[in-house]
C-alpha cells in the first residue's frame, strides 16, 4: 500500500504538471519547439557559416557545370515545383497542364514541366518552414524580407543565385539590373526581385463629393506639407457635423516614417533626411528626436484637439474606407495612393481603382514620393530552394517569367476563354462568370516575374504599367543614401524587442494625436533610452560606417 | 449563519461578474452578426443592433458550399475521432488498471513519457508525411488526436478506484471472457468518465485547426475551424502585403465584412454548445474523478 500511495502522489504531481502544460496548448508548444529548432539551426549555421556557405556554393557550381555540359546534349525531363502563397483555385490543374503544354511546344529543348504548389496565406510561413526543414524537394519559392527571407538565408535554405543568374538568367539581368542587389546577403544574391513598382506615393485621399460641395481649392497642397490642410479640415468640421474631417487610422506621422523625412534603418533608427548639414549625411539618429517628428506630432495633436480626427482611430479593425462608404469621412491623411500618369506633389487626380471598388469617387493628392529603398527591393522575391534537384532549370523557368508574356499570363490569369477573355486588350471575366466561380482568379501578379509584361484588368488604367515605369524613374532618380545597405539586427536583437514594446505603447497615441508630444514625447524618449535605444543607434552607426568604408560612399 | 449568507452573496457576485465577463463578448459577437451591413462602420459596436438584419447569415447560406463542406468534415472527424479515441483510450486504460496485466509498469511509463515530452513539430510532420504518407487525408485529422496520455491516466484512475476488482473477479468466475467483462461490466459502469473524456476529446477535435494547417492541402478537406482561420488570416495577410510590401492591393479581394466573420464564429460555436448540456450531468460527476480517491 505504501508503494501505491507513493506512486499516486507522484502521478498526481505529474498530472498537475501536465495540466499546466496542457493549458499552454499543444499548438503553442509545437510552435515553440519549431521556433527553438530554428534558433538551433541558425546558431549552428552561424558557427559554421563560412564553411556552409562555401560548400553550398560549390555544390551549386558543380550542378551548374554538369548542366552546362548536359545542355549541349539534351536535358533530362525535370519538374519544377513552384511554391507560393495563394488561396485554393479550383481549376489550378487546368492552368498547370496548359502551362506544361505551352512549355513543351514553345521551349522543347528545356524539357521541363511545372508543378504549381500554392499554400494558403495563413499557412505559408509554417508550411514552408516544415518543407525546408524536412528536406522536401521543391524549386522556386516566393519570399520577402517581411516573410522570413533573412531567416531562410541564415538557415541555408536558399541557394545563392549569382552564378545561376549569369548562366541561365539573362533576361532577369537585363530587366532588373542593379535592382537585384537588394537581395544580396553576405556577398551573395539569394532572391530575384519581382519587377514592379519601386515605391509608393503617399498623401491624402478625399471624398470627391465633399470637395465639390464646398468647392475646396486643393492648390495649397502643392507645398507638400500636411499643415496646409488645416483650414480645409476646419471648413468641413464647421459645416458637416456628422463627418470626420481626418479619418484614422491614416496619419501624417505614419507617412512620415513611410519615407518622407527619414531614411529608416531599423525600428525608430535611421538618417534624418531633413538635416541639411553635410556632416550629418550618414549620421544615425532616433526618429523621435528629430525636429520634424515633433512638428508633425504637434500638428496631429492640434488636429485631434480640434476634433478633426475620430476618437476610435486607434481601435483595431477600423476600416477607413468603410467610413468613406458610410459617408462619415472626408479625408484619409497619410495613406498610400495609387500610381497614376505624371505624378506630381500636390497634383490632384482620381483614385481610379479605389473609386471603382468603393462605388464612390475618391480624389488623391500625393504629398510624398518614396525614395528607392533597399528594403523595397527585397519586399517580394522569388528564390530557389536548397532542396532543388536542378537549380539551373528552376532559374531557366524563372527567366521565362521575365520575358514570356504568354507564360506569365497563364500563371496570373489562367487559360484564355476559360478563365478570362480579352476585352480591348484588357483582362475580363468570361460572360456569366464571377471571380468566385470562374475557377482561377487571383491577384498574384506582384509575386512573380516582370509585371510590366502583364495585361491589366478591365476597370484598371490600361496604361497602369506604363505609369509604373514612369513612376519608377522618379523613384530611381532619388535613391536612398543607404541603397544597398542591409542592417544585421542580430547584435541588438533584445534591445530591438524592448524598443518596439515602448513604441507600441506610445505610437498609437502620437499618431492619432491623443498624446501631447510636448509632455509625453520626452517620456517616451526616456523609456526608449532605458530600453537600449542608444546601443541600437551605435550599432547602426557602426554598420553604416563599415558599409561606407567598404563601398566608398 | 449570517456570515455564511454574506459569503454566499460575495461568491455569487464574483461568479456573476465572471459569467458576465464570459457572456458579454459572446453577446457582442452575436449582435454584430445580426447587424445590418456597414452598421459597424456607422455606429461602432453596440449591445443592441440599430438595424436588425440577417444579411450575414443570408450571405453564408448563399455561399454555403465550402462552409457546409468544412462543417461536414469537422463533424465527421469529431464523431469518428471521439468514438475511436474513447474505444482506444478506455481499452488502454483498462489494461493499465489491471493488477494482473504483465509489463503494466513499463507501459504506464511509456504513456507517461508521451505526456511529458513531445517529439516536436518537425518529427511529428515527418512521421505523418514521410512514414505514413497520410498528408491531405481525413485520417491525418483523426489519428493525432486519438490518444492523450492525460486522458488515459484519468480513466485508469477511475477504473482502479471506482470499479472494485472483485467485480471483475466475480464476472470471470461466472465465465465472462475479458472482452465480455470489458464491454458488459466495465463500460456501462464508466459512463461518467467516458462522458468527461469524451467532452475533452470532442472539444479537442472540434477546435483543432493546426493539424489542418500543417497537413491539409485540398480545400474540400478543410475543417471548419481552419476554414474560418484561413478566411481571417488571408484577409490579414493581404493587409500585411499592402503594408509591408507597399504593393497596390486595391484590386485584391476586400476583407470579409465584420458581420460575416461574427456570423461564422457563431456557427462554429453552436455544435459544441449543443453537445455540452447533454454531457453536463456526467461532466459534473466526472470532474471529481481521480481527485481525492486512492
Amino acid at each position: 500500500m505504501r508503494m501505491r500511495r507513493g506512486s499516486i502522489v507522484l502521478s498526481s504531481l505529474l498530472l498537475s504538471m501536465s495540466l499546466i502544460a496542457a493549458g499552454c496548448g499543444s499548438n503553442n508548444s509545437a510552435n515553440n519547439e519549431a521556433a527553438n529548432q530554428n534558433k538551433a539551426n541558425n546558431s549552428s549555421n552561424a558557427d559554421a557559416s563560412g564553411n556552409a556557405g562555401n560548400t553550398s556554393t560549390n555544390a551549386a557550381n558543380a550542378t551548374n557545370a554538369t548542366n552546362a555540359t548536359n545542355e549541349k546534349k539534351a536535358l533530362d525531363p525535370y519538374e519544377v515545383v513552384m511554391v507560393y502563397p495563394d488561396p485554393n483555385q479550383s481549376d489550378i490543374g487546368t492552368v498547370q497542364s496548359a502551362m506544361n503544354d505551352y512549355l513543351k511546344t514553345t521551349y522543347p529543348d528545356m524539357n521541363m514541366t511545372v508543378k504549381l504548389n500554392p499554400i494558403d496565406w495563413s499557412a505559408y510561413s509554417d508550411k514552408l518552414n516544415l518543407m525546408m526543414s524536412s528536406g522536401e524537394k521543391f524549386d522556386l519559392l516566393w519570399t520577402a524580407n517581411w516573410m522570413n527571407f533573412e531567416t531562410q538565408v541564415n538557415k541555408g535554405a536558399l541557394l545563392p543565385l549569382d552564378d545561376l543568374l549569369n548562366e541561365d538568367g539573362p533576361d532577369i539581368k537585363s530587366v532588373e539590373g542593379d535592382l537585384l542587389e537588394g537581395a544580396r546577403r553576405k556577398g551573395k544574391i539569394y532572391g530575384v526581385h519581382v519587377h514592379q513598382e519601386l515605391g509608393n506615393p503617399q498623401g491624402v485621399a478625399f471624398s470627391k463629393e465633399l470637395i465639390d460641395k464646398y468647392h475646396i481649392d486643393l492648390s495649397p497642397l502643392k507645398s507638400g506639407e500636411f499643415k496646409d490642410l488645416s483650414p480645409i479640415l476646419q471648413q468641413i468640421k464647421d459645416n458637416e457635423p456628422g463627418v470626420t474631417p481626418a479619418v484614422g487610422p491614416a496619419f501624417p506621422l505614419g507617412a512620415y516614417f513611410g519615407s518622407g523625412s527619414m531614411e529608416n534603418i531599423i525600428g525608430p533608427v535611421g538618417i534624418d533626411q531633413r538635416d541639411t548639414n553635410p556632416d550629418n549625411q550618414f549620421k544615425v539618429v532616433d526618429a523621435y528626436e528629430t525636429p520634424r517628428y515633433m512638428e508633425l506630432a504637434k500638428l496631429t495633436n492640434e488636429w485631434y484637439k480640434a476634433g478633426f480626427i475620430n476618437k476610435d482611430a486607434t481601435t483595431p479593425g477600423i476600416d477607413i474606407w468603410k467610413k468613406f462608404q458610410a459617408k462619415t469621412a472626408f479625408a484619409a491623411i497619410g495613406t498610400d495612393l495609387e500610381i497614376v500618369k505624371d505624378m506630381k506633389i500636390g497634383e490632384p487626380s482620381l483614385m481610379a481603382n479605389k473609386s471603382t471598388q468603393l462605388g464612390m469617387d475618391i480624389i488623391q493628392v500625393p504629398l510624398n514620393i518614396d525614395r528607392l529603398h533597399t528594403s523595397k527591393l527585397a519586399a517580394t522575391m522569388q528564390a530557389i530552394s536548397q532542396t532543388s534537384k536542378d537549380p539551373a532549370r528552376a532559374m531557366m523557368l524563372l527567366n521565362l517569367f521575365y520575358k514570356d508574356k504568354n507564360l506569365l499570363t497563364l500563371m496570373n490569369y489562367g487559360v484564355e476563354g476559360t478563365h478570362y477573355v480579352l476585352n480591348n486588350g484588357q483582362i475580363d471575366l468570361p460572360a456569366g462568370k464571377t471571380k468566385d466561380n470562374v475557377g482561377f482568379f487571383h491577384d498574384n501578379q506582384w509575386q512573380l516575374g516582370n509585371q510590366m509584361l502583364n495585361y491589366t484588368r478591365v476597370g484598371e488604367d490600361p496604361n497602369k504599367y506604363f505609369n509604373y515605369e514612369q513612376f519608377n524613374e522618379m523613384v530611381k532618380s532619388q535613391p536612398s543614401p543607404l541603397i544597398g545597405f542591409v542592417f544585421d539586427s542580430e547584435p541588438v536583437k533584445n534591445e530591438l524587442i524592448a524598443v518596439s514594446k515602448v513604441q507600441s505603447t506610445f505610437d498609437p497615441g502620437f499618431q492619432s494625436g491623443q498624446l501631447d508630444p510636448e509632455k509625453d514625447l520626452p517620456k517616451m524618449i526616456d523609456k526608449l533610452k532605458s530600453a537600449g535605444l542608444d546601443k541600437i543607434i551605435a550599432e547602426a552607426q557602426k554598420q553604416v560606417d563599415a558599409w561606407r568604408a567598404a563601398n566608398g560612399k | 449563519m449570517r456570515g455564511n449568507n454574506w459569503t454566499n452573496v460575495l461568491i455569487n457576485i464574483g461568479l456573476i461578474l465572471f459569467s458576465l465577463a464570459c457572456i458579454i463578448p459572446f453577446w457582442l459577437v452575436l449582435m454584430v452578426s445580426v447587424s445590418g451591413q456597414n452598421a459597424l462602420a456607422k455606429y461602432g459596436y453596440s449591445f443592441w443592433p440599430k438595424e436588425f438584419d440577417l444579411v450575414a447569415y443570408k450571405f453564408l447560406i448563399h455561399d454555403a458550399e465550402p462552409i457546409i463542406r468544412s462543417f461536414g468534415v469537422s463533424i465527421a472527424v469529431t464523431i469518428i475521432g471521439t468514438i475511436a479515441s474513447l474505444a482506444i483510450t478506455s481499452a488502454l486504460a483498462f489494461s493499465l488498471s489491471r493488477q494482473d496485466f504483465p509489463y503494466r509498469g513499463a507501459l504506464s511509463m511509456f504513456v507517461l513519457i508521451t505526456m511529458l515530452f513531445g517529439g516536436g513539430l518537425l518529427p511529428w510532420y515527418l512521421v505523418y508525411t514521410k512514414l505514413l504518407h497520410l498528408q491531405d487525408t481525413m485520417m491525418v485529422l483523426i489519428i493525432p488526436g486519438l490518444i492523450g496520455g492525460f486522458n488515459v491516466f484519468i480513466m485508469r484512475t477511475f477504473f482502479m478506484t471506482s470499479i472494485p476488482p472483485s467485480l471483475i473477479d466475480s464476472a470471470q468466475i461466472d465465465g465472462a471472457s475479458e472482452y465480455r467483462t470489458y464491454f458488459n461490466i466495465i463500460l456501462p459502469l464508466s459512463l461518467p468518465v467516458l462522458a468527461t473524456i469524451g467532452l475533452f476529446v470532442i472539444v479537442n477535435y472540434w477546435n483543432d485547426w493546426f493539424t489542418s494547417l500543417v497537413f491539409i492541402k485540398t480545400d474540400t478537406l478543410y475543417n471548419l475551424q481552419y476554414f474560418l482561420y484561413n478566411t481571417l488570416m488571408n484577409a490579414q495577410y493581404l493587409q500585411a502585403v499592402a503594408d509591408k510590401a507597399h504593393i497596390d492591393v486595391s484590386t485584391m479581394q476586400t476583407q470579409p465584412l465584420e458581420e460575416l466573420r461574427m456570423a461564422m464564429a457563431i456557427i462554429a460555436v453552436v455544435p459544441v454548445a449543443l453537445v455540452f448540456p447533454f454531457l453536463q450531468k456526467y461532466f459534473v460527476k466526472g470532474l471529481t474523478i481521480g481527485a481525492v480517491k486512492g
